[in-house]
């Protein structure tokens, strides 16, 4: 009799501490080292089709953002995006008002993760201030996810004109691939949409 | 087929009808001649018309009733086919002697010319006309355009560029715009966005000097209109959305020295406030209210900008104006009343000391700035004549105040609103209606008017021969939800997340008249967007507005009966303004060029709104102008004389 | 039935043995210093007592029926269960009935005063402090009626003696509870809505809070210190908190300056500079209080340093990232930390 009433009693606590658990929205402890893009492939992105830079889309495309798609950190970055003033700029819709639509395809400066990384991260020069110094990467990589979330940016999987150009990024900057596995402590784990 | 022109001392010259009339012709040259004359005769009489009524300037003779008795001051009196300042006078009537156009042939306007700046964003600026030179700023990069009006199809003398900034752009919190320059001892002097006042030769467009007014990287931004009285020039400072702390100072205008800066917060001594100080109502008595009235060490970051207009009284030697919302816009975050944010102020033009001032809503909660204009006149109240100050706020109240002590004589809501059920007249101040009082993190519905008030910047003209003012007004209401906003220098100090619907109806705007002596709207046109433009009343009787989705119209002053509209490539927000070409002919002339706070319904499901553009359109009866022919035209190079289309050719 | 009764008592006794050394524990309830904590304590003590009396005394009777000598049963034993109209007993139950109406509705009405006498304080409260919960720490903002003495301070409720204090309860985010047992009960925080709470302290001495309503993560760890001062000593505190703190002096807190405003000011504010950031406490005399991050780490420079490198060790999950600074770096922003005193 009492182990009969124990198990669903035991059930619903831990499902009322899991639903704590997630309702605290994010956090800002970082994922294992290995799930962040590392500082020198995200800098070895040039901003645009630069002259030399034959290999940008390839490259940009092969970096991820480690909590794409994890509604933790959607909504963490969420609640950035409210805190530090983004919403003043980019509108709680992210509809843009004084700064630019968000939720668009129109990207003056790379709708990529890596390149939207860039944009928080260094600021750009009509008015986004940079937030490199104030906000560590995994704060950055979750406003990047909220930013993913409203629909706006590039795919990340188009496939490239030519297959080889992933094969000529230097190994060492290469991310994480499209497709391939992914490490089961890894942000990206917990992802509810692919 | 018969043709007049007119020469440069303005005599109308008839040309001989084309050859090829005259072959065609039966014989009988006697009865042609006759037919010929009798036919010329209206146009010779138009054309003696349009020569004698800008010398003789004086009222036209059509009767109207005054219908609030009010009279007004022109000082300083400039030439009546000219416009020398954003308001053309002191008083801020924004209203043309020029009777040419009236309300019989306002129908015949037509395009006279354009003219393309190559900018876009939001138009605000009304073109100044000085001799026989127009002058025109655009929006950022704020290029300075004079334009020869004596040539056929006016091109430009010279245009001047200051190359401001372009971080200003992400730092204007409501697009990029300019509100206007104004001339004053042979120079142009206007705001850059990035927070430097300039001045410029008005003939040879060289720059005579440059003053840096204010912080970029806090926020700061400018975006008024100068305003000059004798050798100084008033200038104040944008920002209120980004914490800035705001002010209004005064510059030489043939130097640029800093004479005087009067700040909106902080101590007496910052705001310049003295012995002479001596507001109507009690509440506004102390000693450094500008701190006192904030948390500590938020009045430093306490908004209060100074950005849109300045208005002047010769014989007080009084200046107003008014300032913009505290910062944050959370009110949550900022208790007390936030003095001198959202505040009238008239003050010494010599020396800036603040003579009265009056907070039309203490602690602002829904970002009703006062900035809006302050227009001056003399009203009969209760039988006596008092000197005023007409202000419609944006908290949608139109306040009636006697500009000598700071007293609210008449005060009645020109538009839907919901935050307040009345004025206190004891002590000037709203009743609040608690139910609308923003809390953060609940959402409210249905606040009226919205954060841009039932009227924003957009001037109001008014008339000495109605007696009535003349505004663009907005018609929404907003959902409302506060957010506690920390502060970023350079980054919006704002927090307000909103969804904004009409009030009532399905229209945005109007455009209305009222009556400040009685505080009562005499009629209003209702229009599908937010009424943003600034107004011009002529003395044709004849007032003219734009509207967000392209429209320009000329409505009857004394009825509001719309007798002309003509549709333009782009959304109006400009101020119009009339003058009168060195050809005689009465002009009126309008920014087309949507952008400003009017696209914040853009996004909406209401179809029709205007993609952006920057042309000024010029209209004159029948579209004539210098220079216009059927055939090619002389463009002037004073070879010959420019050829003119008859006026009242039908 | 004598078996769970025995239980209470010992529980009880070990409450009753226990509750000298329980009062000088920080989190004790059962002893309190102030009249929102009094009445609550003297009931609850009264009714504790009652309880147990009431235990005892059927614990008694009890004994009493099962050891008393017993007639010997005669004839039909049916007719001894049979209550006979001349009384046989029934006044007992009338007795027994009677009492206890009487205690419990008595308890009744003491409870019901009780709960109406700390609802409101007797005297209207002449200070207001909006707490502001947020995980894990608490935002404090003194309102007075002259809006230039409010401030706004974090984690460390100062409080004058002998009068009630007025706090307003809000949440940035989850449902948090508002609790110094010491000197009152419980109060719920719910997002969305503003609850009053107010506290006395009629001893002047420093009293633990927590927020005691599980609230994620650090829970545990969102502490609150309550410091009741003599007037006089609250109101030089006050005038202290409303200073703004001076421009750094030497070199190196100058520097250490411009760490925080390019590192930390996003979100913290240092009222007279230009950090203005909400997400984290307001740090303009972070000097004046006696712990960091919510009563976590008692306030020393060593600490402060470790804590801005490592909060993510010290507090996991907390919004404080761990910040990536030079040792100079470092050693300059603690500097500068250390002059807002």
């Amino acid at each position: 009799m009492r182990k009969k009433i124990a198990l669903p009693v035991v059930a619903a606590l831990v499902a009322a501490l899991a639903g704590c658990g997630h309702s605290e929205g994010g956090s800002t402890a970082g994922p294992p080292a290995s799930g962040l893009p590392s500082s020198d492939q995200i800098a070895a992105v040039p901003m645009g089709p630069l002259a030399g830079a034959a290999d940008r889309t390839a490259l940009a495309q092969s970096i991820r953002n480690p909590y794409a798609g994890n509604a933790q950190a959607v909504a963490a970055g969420s609640r950035l995006y409210i805190r530090l003033n983004c919403a003043g700029c980019h509108a709680y819709t992210g509809k843009g008002n004084m700064g630019p639509n968000l939720t668009d395809t129109y990207w003056s400066y790379g709708g990529l993760p890596v390149d939207v990384y860039k944009s928080i991260a260094d600021g750009r020069a009509q008015g986004m201030p940079a937030w490199g110094a104030a906000l560590p990467p995994q704060d950055i990589w979750k406003l990047v996810a909220y930013i993913q979330s409203l629909g706006g940016m590039y795919a990340t999987d188009l496939t490239p004109r030519n297959p080889q150009e992933k094969e000529r990024i230097a190994p060492e900057l290469r991310g994480t691939p499209q497709g391939a596995p992914v490490a089961a402590d890894s942000p990206a784990a917990g992802s509810s949409s692919p | 087929m018969s043709r007049a022109r007119t020469n440069r001392r303005g005599v109308v010259e008839h040309q001989k009808p084309p050859r090829r009339a005259v072959t065609r012709l039966p014989a009988g040259k006697r009865r042609w001649t006759l037919i010929a004359i009798v036919w010329l005769l209206p146009f010779a009489a138009a054309a003696w018309r349009l020569q004698a009524a800008p010398a003789a300037a004086a009222e036209p003779t059509t009767p109207t009733t005054n219908l609030s008795g009010a009279t007004f001051n022109f000082a300083p009196n400039d030439p009546a086919g000219e416009w020398h300042s954003q308001a053309r006078d002191y008083a801020n009537t924004r209203y043309s002697p020029l009777h040419q156009i009236d309300t019989e042939n306002v129908g015949k306007l037509r395009l006279a010319w354009t003219f393309s700046d190559g900018t876009l964003h939001g138009h605000e600026a009304a073109p100044l006309v000085v001799g026989s030179t127009m002058y025109l700023v655009t929006p950022f990069p704020d290029i300075l355009y004079a334009l020869d009006l004596t040539k056929p199809g006016p091109y430009i003398k010279w245009s001047f560029k200051p190359n401001p900034s372009p971080q200003a752009k992400g730092k204007a919190c409501c697009d990029v715009v300019n509100r206007g320059m104004v001339y004053a001892n042979g120079k142009i002097i206007y705001n850059l966005l990035d927070d430097h006042t300039v001045a410029v030769d008005a003939t040879t467009g060289k720059q005579v000097w440059r003053t840096w007014m204010d912080n970029l990287e806090n926020g700061a931004t400018m975006t008024m209109a100068p305003f000059v009285v004798g050798n100084k020039v008033f200038v104040g400072n944008s920002g209120g959305e980004l914490g800035v702390r705001g002010w209004l100072a005064a510059l030489d205008v043939d130097t640029g020295k800093e004479l005087w800066r009067a700040y909106s917060t902080g101590s007496d001594k910052d705001v310049l406030i003295g012995a002479d100080f001596k507001p109507f109502y009690s509440w506004m008595k102390g000693k450094d209210l500008g701190i006192h009235t904030w948390p500590a060490g938020m009045w430093k970051h306490g908004g209060g900008s100074s950005w849109a207009w300045v208005s002047y009284d010769p014989d007080t030697n009084l200046i107003y104006y008014g300032t913009s919302n505290p910062s944050p816009r959370v009110p949550a975050q900022r208790p007390g009343y936030n003095l001198w944010a959202s505040t009238i102020f008239a003050r010494d033009a010599d020396t800036g000391m603040a003579r009265w001032a009056y907070q039309p809503t203490p602690h602002d909660q829904w970002d009703y700035d006062a900035v809006n204009e302050n227009i001056l006149m003399d009203l009969p109240i209760n039988g006596r004549k008092r000197k005023v100050l007409v202000h419609f706020d944006r908290n949608s109240y139109a306040y009636t105040i006697d500009r000598t002590t700071g007293e609210v004589l008449v005060v009645a809501p020109f538009a839907d609103q919901n935050w307040s059920t009345g004025i206190d007249m004891k002590t000037g101040q709203p009743i609040v209606n608690k139910d609308k009082e923003p809390k953060p993190g609940i959402k409210l519905d249905h606040i009226c008017p919205t954060d841009l008030g039932g009227k924003d910047w957009e001037p109001g003209a008014a008339s000495p021969r109605t007696g009535l003012v003349y505004a663009g007004i907005l018609n929404i209401c907003m959902d409302l939800t506060d957010h506690l906003q920390g502060y970023i220098p350079g980054t919006p100090y704002d927090g307000m997340e909103m969804t904004r619907h009409p009030a009532s109806g399905d229209n945005l705007g109007e455009f209305m008249a009222w009556n400040p002596a009685t505080g009562k709207k005499v009629w209003a046109v209702k229009e599908k967007f937010m009424t943003m433009s600034g107004a011009l009343a002529t003395a044709g009787d004849v007032v003219f507005y734009g509207t967000a989705d392209g429209w320009f119209r000329a409505v009857d002053a004394r009825t509001g009966k719309v007798l002309w509209s003509q549709k333009l490539s782009s959304g109006v927000i400009g101020q119009p303004m009339s003058y009168l070409g060195p050809d005689g002919r009465q002009y009126v002339a309008i920014y087309s060029g949507i952008g400003g706070a009017a696209t914040v319904r853009a996004d909406t499901t209401v179809k029709g709104f205007p993609a952006g553009g920057g042309t000024l359109y010029v209209f004159s009866i029948d579209g004539d102008s210098i220079g216009t022919v059927a055939g090619m035209p002389n463009n002037g190079d004073g070879a010959t004389t420019p050829v003119n289309r008859a006026p009242g050719r039908q | 039935m004598s078996d769970r009764c025995q239980r209470v008592l010992v529980v009880a006794g070990l409450l009753i043995a226990q509750s000298g050394t329980a009062q000088a524990g920080p989190m004790s309830y059962l002893r309190t210093y102030g009249p929102a904590g009094n009445p609550v304590t003297t009931l609850g003590w009264g009714l504790g007592i009652i309880s147990i009396s009431v235990c005892v005394i059927i614990a008694l009777l009890l004994l009493g029926a099962v050891f008393r000598k017993h007639k010997e049963i005669t004839g039909n034993a049916e007719d001894h269960l049979v209550v006979h109209k001349d009384g046989g007993g029934m006044s007992w139950i009338y007795i027994g009935v009677g009492i206890s109406s009487v205690v419990l509705i008595g308890s009744m009405i003491w409870t019901l005063v009780v709960t109406a006498v700390v609802a409101t304080p007797a005297t209207p409260a002449a200070l207001t402090v909006q707490v502001r919960a947020s995980q894990w720490w608490w935002d404090l903002r003194y309102d007075t009626k002259t809006s230039s003495r409010t401030f706004t301070t974090a984690n460390e409720i100062h409080i004058p003696t002998g009068q009630p204090v007025q706090f307003v309860l809000t949440s940035t985010d989850v449902i948090h509870s508002f609790w110094v047992p010491k000197l009152g009960g419980k109060k719920d925080i719910i997002p969305g809505q503003a609850n009053v709470t107010w506290l006395q302290a009629d001893v002047p001495g420093i009293y633990r809070g927590q927020c005691a309503v599980f609230c994620g993560a650090e829970h545990a760890r969102m502490n609150l210190l309550v410091i009741a001062q003599a007037p006089r000593d609250f109101r030089a505190w006050q005038e202290a908190q409303m200073e703004e703190t001076p421009a750094p002096r030497s070199p190196v807190a100058y520097r250490g300056q411009q760490v925080f405003l390019a590192h930390c000011a996003a979100c913290h504010t240092v009222r007279g500079s230009d950090a203005g950031g909400l997400v984290g406490p307001d740090l303009t005399h972070l000097m004046s209080r006696r712990t960091l991050a919510a009563g976590v780490l008692t306030n020393t420079p060593g600490n402060l340093a470790g804590w801005i490198v490592h909060p993510q060790s010290i507090k996991p999950d907390s919004r404080m990232p761990d910040q990536t600074l030079s040792g100079p770096q470092l050693h300059a922003v603690v500097t500068y930390l250390e002059t807002l005193q």
